[in-house]
């Protein structure tokens, strides 16, 4: 009977072992997954953004963590590959200790990540690339995002600042790049200055590897336009811009100002570049942008100014994370997500807040930034203007 | 006027990043699929030295252009002379996994992130004017003028010089070159220091002109059609197939719809393909070896 008793014991440790989550102990930290561009074609954005939320929980770490545990990020390169992105938040989704996927990559990684989120119930964050539609009302349940832009939203933006500073007078020329999302938001833009009375004499598609821009600037150029606007990569705002000013093009350009752009504007020092985002400069030099340079210093190879979109999304998960009792599960930590409210301490223009049906934000801000001769450095042309997103 | 200037330019860029399909090809056979990977490499290498030798740029240049003849030959030593005697496909094999190796290793040592060298140079881009309200950038100027000394020279290069006439040679009897007492590594050894040259200085101006970032590596593979529309083997045919896939490219920019521009140059290689395999100036057994 003993002997029994004894097997008995044996086996129901050795089913125990194999059961799932079997070897995985309980950590005593929050787990959290990070499927991350840092080789692939989205690396100059979503490569800052790993760096950023890396420092910024080590810094969190370091002054005790949340709730008085560590916040530990398991992070995987998925080069922007659809397959890789999907086999990674699989195997987050698998370690029943990882209550947060955060995806930062093209947006073509983001279905298959979608779907082993909601197939494990556990909620994703995107940050650093664009939004995908899923978080905007009415939102999925399981999926957040911290990133600055939202293509029809920042057209719709830019296309009525047109309108404003050119007292509806603009001839004005598009430029999109051959990615969906980025026509989608231009075709958008055009729709807005349309209503304006603004005439649009062009919209050209250009596919981003091209050795040469000035065929699609001397195109451009010829429709006597004196306004653009250009929403997508960076790499094809900044060189159509340089390519017509190289043609003798004099006019304005309106783009988006990613990450870099500061750095950008810096290089060319031309007033009739101005940037719309949601992001604030690091030029405004506010306690912030001090803090998360002296943060980010010597702990990146990128520039320091390119940390807000990754500062933010940490921000945004350490706010959840503090409503989140220990032990940690994925239903708290979405349930924390469904009603935050996330101070960027002025790294954006409003603060993001995330309800059960918004997960994107219930307001945004955008901010018009040209180069100032007089101050030698970028400077707010418009200030934040509030829009509120339904 | 500014289409035919636009033309010109991009025939240049696509004639000197062909140019370093065509010697590797031309002498050994095998397709180069990491020139792409090696033509950023000679970018970040100015980069880089732009970044050291502060306050002499035309020391940082030369020495990148250097450096990038040197990568050429290290390449064949170590790794491409091993598959001397294999087949072909295999070597092209190897050149693609050193482009995938490549590519990691630029992201990792200098980030992906859109760099500037001209700025780190101090040099400035500025249009220069051609007449008639057209005009050009600095660079794309200094590209054409480049391109055009290259190819002379790689053509008197190959008709005059004791190693020019090996090249030939081994490029057209192997086999019988080395009979003849030609050492062949050192030929292809050659052969590789002269692409990864011009690939290089290629990327370089490329760089100094638009910024240097990790899409160049696809900017590397549209010039393939060029190189293949022209004849795989020719140099000549290589400014030809140049010309013909830039003009098809602005034209469509121009007429028809930019988005098409992409495609277009790899149009214009299928219809070659489909009429004269071997290319407007190759040579038609050389392509059935392959």
């Amino acid at each position: 009977m003993k002997a029994t008793h004894k097997h008995l014991m044996a086996g129901a440790a050795a089913l125990a072992l194999l059961a799932p989550g079997a070897g995985q102990a309980a950590p005593d930290a929050y787990m959290i997954g990070l499927s991350v561009d840092i080789t692939g074609p989205s690396a100059p954005d979503s490569g800052p953004t790993a760096d950023a939320l890396r420092i910024y929980f080590d810094r969190v770490n370091a002054q005790g963590g949340i709730n008085g545990k560590p916040v530990k990020i398991e992070v995987r390169d998925n080069q922007s590959q659809p397959a890789r992105a999907g086999a990674d938040a699989k195997s987050f989704a698998s370690d029943e200790n990882v209550i947060l996927i955060i995806n930062s990559a093209l947006s073509s990684t983001y279905e298959p990540v979608m779907t082993e989120g909601r197939r494990a119930g556990v909620p994703v964050l995107f940050a650093g690339g664009v939004c995908p539609k899923e978080v905007f009302p009415p939102a999925d349940p399981l999926m957040f995002c911290t990133s600055s832009y939202a293509a029809e939203k920042d057209t719709e933006f830019a296309a009525n600042y047109i309108h404003e500073a050119s007292g509806g007078k603009a001839i004005l020329g598009t430029i999109s790049t051959a990615i969906p999302l980025s026509r989608a938001g231009i075709e958008h833009g055009i729709s807005v200055a349309e209503k304006k009375g603004i005439k649009v004499v062009a919209h050209e598609t250009i596919p981003p590897p091209t050795p040469n821009y000035a065929p699609f600037a001397t195109k451009l150029k010829e429709t006597k336009m004196d306004w653009g606007l250009t929403w997508g990569p960076w790499i094809v705002q900044i060189r159509i811009f340089e390519a017509l000013r190289q043609l003798g093009w004099d006019g304005k350009l309106m783009a988006y100002g990613h990450l870099i752009s500061e750095d950008e504007m810096l290089r060319l020092k031309d007033p009739g570049l101005l940037l719309f985002r949601t992001s604030s400069m690091f030029s405004d030099g506010q306690p912030i942008h001090k803090e998360v340079m002296a943060a980010a210093e010597g702990k990146t190879k990128f520039p320091t100014t390119y940390m807000s979109e990754g500062w933010v999304a940490g921000q945004a998960i350490e706010a959840a994370l503090k409503k989140v009792a220990w032990p940690p599960t994925r239903a708290k930590m979405q349930e924390a997500m469904n009603d935050v409210t996330i101070d960027t301490k002025g790294l954006r223009g409003q603060p993001i807040v995330w309800t059960k049906t918004n997960h994107f934000r219930t307001e945004s801000a955008y901010r018009v930034y040209a180069w100032s001769k007089d101050d030698n450095k970028p400077k707010a042309i418009k200030d934040w203007v509030k829009v509120e997103i339904k | 006027m500014q289409v035919l200037a636009n033309l010109v330019v991009l025939t240049a860029i696509y004639a000197l990043i062909s140019c370093g399909y065509v010697l590797i090809y031309r002498v050994s056979r095998v397709l180069n699929l990491a020139h792409g990977e090696l033509m950023m490499l000679g970018a970040y290498l100015l980069f880089t030295l732009a970044s050291l030798f502060k306050g002499g740029p035309e020391l940082a240049f030369a020495g990148a252009v250097g450096l990038s003849l040197l990568v050429g030959f290290v390449l064949y030593v170590v790794l491409m002379r091993k598959m001397t005697g294999e087949l072909v496909i295999a070597a092209v094999l190897v050149t693609i996994a050193l482009g995938i190796l490549l590519r990691g290793l630029m992201v990792l040592i200098w980030t992906a992130r859109d760099l500037h060298p001209i700025s780190v140079l101090g040099w400035k881009n500025p249009p220069v004017p051609l007449g008639g309200g057209t005009s050009i950038s600095s660079v794309a100027l200094a590209t054409i003028l480049v391109a055009v000394v290259l190819y002379l020279a790689l053509m008197l290069f190959f008709r005059y010089t004791r190693w020019g006439l090996q090249m030939r040679a081994v490029g057209e009897r192997p086999l019988l070159a080395a009979q003849r007492g030609i050492k062949l590594h050192a030929v292809y050894a050659l052969a590789w220091a002269l692409s990864t040259f011009s690939g290089g200085l290629a990327g370089m101006l490329l760089a100094l002109d638009s910024g240097l970032g990790s899409t160049m590596v696809i900017v590397g593979l549209k010039a393939f059609p060029a190189a293949l529309v022209g004849g795989l083997d020719s140099l000549l045919g290589a400014v030809v197939g140049s010309f013909i896939v830039a003009a098809a490219e602005i034209l469509a920019i121009h007429f028809i719809d930019p988005l098409i521009s992409d495609v277009v140059p790899f149009v214009v290689l299928i219809a070659m393909l489909l009429v004269r395999p071997w290319g407007l100036f190759g040579t038609k057994e050389e392509i059935e070896r392959v």
